[in-house]
C-alpha cells in the first residue's frame, strides 16, 4: 500500500491508544512491564493473530470468513484423533490438510460462483464442519494430544526463553505481509476489494481470487488449531462457542482494516493483536472477571464496527445519501 | 432580483491545499446559473459547500440573506437545495421508483402506488425509464435521468447540476434542457456546470467562471462568447479548433479486419448486430440511450455474455471466440474503457499509482512478477504526465480527483494494457475543453499506430470529428454507416431515431 501521510487515519489511533495503554498500564500495574509478562502477552494473542492473519486476507478483498473457528477446531481434532487412533503421522496429516484445503475451496466456490453472501456461506459451512467431524470423526469433545508427539515439543520450545509460537505468529505475518505486498495476487486481493465490478472488468480472475483467499484462511485456521493443541495438549471443539470469532473480527476491524474492504494489511493486524494483548493482560492483572473481559471487548467490537463505518465511507456523497 | 444564495469569500481547502479560494459566488432568485472552469477547477467543491456535501473551511454563505451552514446534504435538502452529483449516488440493488422517493418512508406499504406515480412523474419530465427497473440494471445516463428526476422530485427550489448532461445523448439534453426552463418558469433557481460551453452560452442566463479555485469572470451570459469564456478558463486564448471539416484525404484507410460480429444477440438489448472493425482506423458508434452499442460493445470484451441459443458468431482475427468472462479478452488484448467511471471503472480510495498499475498486472504486462513499487511508481508518472492528471499530491487517492481527472485515470488505466483493439465508451465524458484535445490526439495516434480503436460517443460533433468511419446504432443493431464525408449530423441523427 501506499502510505498516506496525513491525519489521524484509524491506524495511527489504534497505535496511540495502544502505546498510551501501555505506558500506563506498566506505570500503573505491577508485573505488566515485567519481559515475562510482555513476551506471555504476545504469546497469548498468537493464535488469535494467525486466524486474524487468515480473516484479513478475506476482509481485503471483501468477504468474511466466519467458519474459521469452527474450521481451526474440527481440523485439529480430527487430527488429533487419528493420531490417537495410531494411523500414520503423514497420512493423518495429509487427509486433514486436503480437508482444509476442501472446505476453503467450498467457501469461495460458494462466494464466487454459487453468488452466496459470504456471511451466509461461511456460516454454514462452519456449521457443516462442526456437525460433520464432531459426528463422524471424532469420538468426545476433547481430543488429547498423544504423549510425545512433536507438537508437544512445539509447545515446550523456546529460543532464547521465548516461546516459538511469538516465532510462528512472525513468521506467518512476515508470509502474508509478502503475499499481500509484493505477488500479483496481494495486488488483485485490493483492487477487487476495493471495487469488485472494475477488477472484473479489467481482467483480474476474481473468481479463482475468491477461492484462493478462503483457502488461505483455511489453511492458517488449521496452523492455529496445531498452536492450540501445542499449547494446551489437547483440542477443545468448545471452543467455537466461545468469543474466539468475535475477537478475530475485533482484531482486525479495531486494526484497521475496513469491513468493506480494500484497506489495511499486515501491520493492522499486527496492531490490533498487540491492542487487544495488552488489554486483556491489563484486565487479568486487574483481576477483572472473564464475564466482564467479555463484556468489554464486545462492547469495544461494537464501538470499533460504528467507527470503521463512519471512517471508511464507501465515500463522502454515497456515505451521506445512505448507501450500504 | 434577490439572491437566494450568497457566498462570501468562501474557501475550501483539503490537506492544506485549496480548491476553492475566496470565492464570492451569487445565485439569483429564479435564474439559470452557468458555472464553467477547467477539470479541477474547483465547480464541484463550490456547489458541495452549498449543498451541505462538504464543509467550507472559511467564509461564509447566506441561504435567503440568512447565514446557514448546511452540515449534511439532508439539512440543504429541508432548507430547499438539492444537488445532482457527478458520479451517481443512486442505491444499485433498488428499483428506479424506490430511489426517487428513497428516504419517503411512508411508501413501504404501497408499492405499487409507487411505480404508478413514479411512471407519470418520469413521464411528465419526457425521461424514459422504467420505474420497476433495478438501478443496477440501467446505463450511465439513465442513472443520470433517475438522479435528475428523485432532484426535482424533492420539490427544491435550488438544483445544483453537476455535468448533468456529460452521458446523454441529444435528444435526452434537448428534454434536459426544456425541464430545466419549465423549473425556472415555476420559480426554481438551478445552477449547472458543464464542460459544454455552447450549452452554457445557450441556456443560462448569467456564468460564473472558475480557474484554479478562483472566481475570475461573471456577468450576464449575453455578455460571453465562445472565445471570451475560454479565455477566462484557461487564461489564454486557445486557437487550435477541436471539431473540424473532414475531406477524404484525411481519412484513414481500413487496415486488416480484426473483428467480425455476425448476428450476435444478447436479451432484448442487442438483436442480430452485425458489422466489422478494422485496424488503423477509428470507427465511431453512435446511437441513442438504449440502442444497444453499450451493450454490444460490453459483449465483444466479455463483460457481458451474448445468448447462448442463436447468440451469433463474434470472430477475432477470423478466429471464433467466446468470452465469459473480461479476462478472456484482455488476454486477447481487446480494452473497454467504460463510460461508468464510478462503479466500474475506478479503484476510488487507491492511489493514482495502483490505479494505473491495476491495469497492468491484471494483464500480466509488469516487468518482474514480484510486484516492484518503483514500477507502479514510474508507471504512475509516466501516465500522468501523457495524460495530463492533476491532483492535489502524488499520493492523491482516486476519489479526491476532479472528475474530468478521474476519467483521465479510467483511460490510462486501459491503455496500459497495450490493447490491439480499444473500445472507448464516452472517452471525453466529463473532461473540460483543453483536455478534450489532448484525449482526442491521443486516440487519433492510437489510430496512427495501427491499432483498431472504436468510440462510442453521445456527442455527434466528437463523433465526426474523430471517426474514420461511422456506425448508427438502433434497436440493438447496426442501422447504418457512413463515411464522415458525406455524413451530417442531421444524417446520422435521422439514422438513429428513425
Ligand atoms: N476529497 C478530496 N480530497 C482531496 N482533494 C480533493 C477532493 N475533492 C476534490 N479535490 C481536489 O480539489 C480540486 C477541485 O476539484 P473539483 O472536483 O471541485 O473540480 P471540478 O471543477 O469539479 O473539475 P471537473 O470538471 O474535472 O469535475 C481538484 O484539484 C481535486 O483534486
Ligand atoms: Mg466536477
Amino acid at each position: 500500500m501506499e502510505q498516506r501521510g496525513q491525519g489521524w487515519t484509524q491506524e495511527r489511533i489504534v497505535f496511540a491508544l495502544a502505546v498510551v495503554l501501555f505506558i500506563v498500564a506498566a506505570l500503573g500495574l505491577r508485573g505488566f512491564a515485567d519481559p515475562n509478562n510482555l513476551i506471555a502477552i504476545v504469546r497469548s494473542v498468537s493464535v488469535l493473530g494467525i486466524l486474524a492473519l487468515g480473516m484479513a486476507v478475506v476482509i481485503i478483498g471483501r468477504g468474511i470468513d466466519l467458519s474459521q473457528v469452527s474450521v481451526m477446531a474440527m481440523s485439529g481434532a480430527w487430527y488429533l484423533q487419528m493420531l490417537n487412533d495410531g494411523r500414520p503421522e503423514g497420512m493423518a496429516l495429509l487427509t486433514v490438510l486436503a480437508f482444509v484445503v476442501f472446505i476453503g475451496l467450498a467457501n469461495g466456490f460458494l462466494v464466487a460462483y454459487g453468488d452466496v453472501p459470504p456471511i451466509f456461506a461461511t456460516l454454514a459451512s462452519g456449521a457443516v464442519v462442526y456437525g460433520l467431524v464432531r459426528s463422524q470423526f471424532i469420538g468426545s469433545e476433547t481430543v488429547p494430544l498423544p504423549p510425545g508427539h512433536w507438537l508437544e515439543a512445539l509447545g515446550r520450545m523456546r529460543l532464547v526463553t521465548v516461546p516459538v509460537e511469538v516465532f510462528l505468529f512472525a513468521g506467518a505475518s512476515l508470509l502474508i505481509f509478502l503475499f499481500l505486498r509484493y505477488t500479483t495476487w496481494g495486488r488483485y486481493t485490493y483492487l477487487m476489494g476495493d471495487n469488485f465490478q472494475a477488477a472484473r472488468t479489467i481482467g483480474i480472475p476474481v473468481r479463482p481470487m475468491n477461492l484462493l483467499r478462503y483457502v488461505i484462511s483455511a489453511l492458517l485456521a488449521f496452523a492455529a488449531g496445531l498452536l492450540t493443541a501445542s499449547n494446551l495438549f489437547s483440542i477443545n471443539t468448545r471452543v467455537i462457542t466461545s468469543t474466539l470469532l468475535y475477537d478475530i473480527i475485533l482484531v482486525v476491524v479495531i486494526g484497521g482494516i475496513g469491513l468493506s474492504g480494500g484497506k489495511g494489511g499486515v501491520r493492522n493486524v499486527v496492531g490490533g493483536a498487540l491492542l487487544i494483548g495488552i488489554m486483556l493482560n491489563a484486565m487479568t492483572i486487574l483481576d477483572i472477571s472473564n464475564i466482564y473481559q467479555n463484556l468489554i471487548k464486545a462492547i469495544i467490537l461494537l464501538a470499533a464496527i460504528i467507527i470503521d463505518s463512519l471512517m471508511n465511507p464507501r465515500d463522502e456523497q454515497t456515505a451521506q445519501q445512505g448507501d450500504i | 432580483m434577490t439572491a437566494i444564495i450568497d457566498m462570501r469569500k468562501v474557501t475550501k481547502a483539503y490537506r492544506g491545499v485549496a480548491a476553492v479560494k475566496a470565492v464570492d459566488f451569487t445565485l439569483e432568485q429564479g435564474e439559470i446559473h452557468a458555472l464553467l472552469g477547467e477539470n479541477g477547477a474547483g465547480k464541484s467543491t463550490l456547489t458541495k459547500i452549498m449543498a451541505g456535501v462538504v464543509e467550507a473551511t472559511s467564509g461564509e454563505m447566506l441561504h435567503r440573506g440568512q447565514p446557514a451552514r448546511f452540515l449534511t446534504p439532508n439539512e440543504a435538502l429541508n432548507a430547499g437545495i438539492a444537488m445532482v452529483f457527478q458520479e451517481t449516488s443512486l442505491v444499485p440493488s433498488m428499483t428506479v421508483a424506490q430511489n426517487i422517493y428513497l428516504g419517503e418512508e411512508k411508501f413501504l406499504n404501497r408499492l405499487r402506488g409507487v411505480y404508478i406515480a413514479a411512471q407519470q412523474f418520469l413521464q411528465s419530465l419526457n425521461f424514459n425509464v422504467d420505474p420497476a427497473a433495478p438501478v443496477a440494471s440501467l446505463g450511465a445516463a439513465k442513472r443520470q435521468m433517475v438522479e435528475i428526476a428523485r432532484a426535482v422530485h424533492h420539490k427544491a427550489d435550488v438544483i445544483i447540476f453537476d455535468e448533468p448532461t456529460a452521458t446523454l445523448t441529444p435528444e435526452e439534453k434537448r428534454h434536459f434542457f426544456a425541464l430545466m426552463k419549465r423549473l425556472q418558469a415555476s420559480g426554481v433557481s438551478i445552477i449547472f456546470i458543464t464542460h459544454a460551453l455552447e450549452e452554457a452560452l445557450g441556456h443560462a442566463d448569467r456564468i460564473t467562471i472558475l480557474r484554479d479555485g478562483e472566481l475570475v469572470a461573471t456577468g450576464k451570459a449575453s455578455e460571453f462568447d465562445r472565445a471570451k469564456v475560454v479565455q477566462a478558463m484557461v487564461g489564454r486564448a486557445l486557437t487550435q479548433q477541436i471539431y473540424r471539416k473532414r475531406n477524404a484525404a484525411h481519412l484513414r484507410k481500413r487496415g486488416a479486419k480484426v473483428l467480425s460480429v455476425q448476428d450476435i444477440s444478447m436479451g432484448n438489448m442487442v438483436r442480430n448486430n452485425s458489422f466489422s472493425i478494422y485496424d488503423g482506423q477509428i470507427t465511431g458508434v453512435f446511437g441513442l440511450i438504449g440502442s444497444g452499442r453499450t451493450e454490444t460493445f460490453k459483449i465483444i470484451s466479455g463483460v457481458y455474455k451474448r445468448d447462448f441459443v442463436r447468440g451469433g458468431d463474434i470472430e477475432l482475427d477470423g478466429r471464433p471466440v467466446r468470452y465469459n468472462v473480461p479476462r478472456q479478452a484482455i488476454k486477447d488484448r481487446i480494452a473497454y474503457v467504460t463510460e461508468d467511471r464510478k462503479s466500474e471503472g475506478l479503484f476510488e480510495n487507491l492511489s493514482i499509482a495502483e490505479n494505473f498499475f491495476s491495469g497492468l498486472v491484471a494483464a500480466g504486462l509488469q516487468e518482474s512478477s514480484i510486484v516492484s513499487l518503483r514500477e507502479m511508481r514510474s508507471l504512475s508518472e509516466q501516465w500522468s504526465e501523457r495524460l495530463k492528471v492533476r491532483a492535489i499530491n502524488s499520493r492523491a487517492k482516486a476519489v479526491e480527483l476532479s472528475g474530468g481527472n478521474q476519467q483521465k485515470v479510467v483511460i490510462g488505466k486501459g491503455l496500459v494494457q497495450r490493447p490491439r483493439l480499444v473500445i472507448f465508451d464516452e472517452p471525453t465524458r466529463g473532461v473540460d475543453v483543453g483536455a478534450i484535445a489532448e484525449i482526442h490526439q491521443l486516440i487519433n495516434d492510437l489510430a496512427d499506430e495501427g491499432l483498431a480503436v472504436v468510440v462510442i460517443s453521445s456527442y455527434l460533433p466528437e463523433i465526426m470529428n474523430l471517426s474514420d468511419r461511422i456506425l448508427v446504432f438502433r434497436q440493438g443493431r447496426v442501422v447504418e454507416e457512413f463515411s464522415p464525408v458525406n455524413a451530417t449530423e442531421e444524417k446520422i441523427m435521422y439514422a438513429a431515431v428513425h
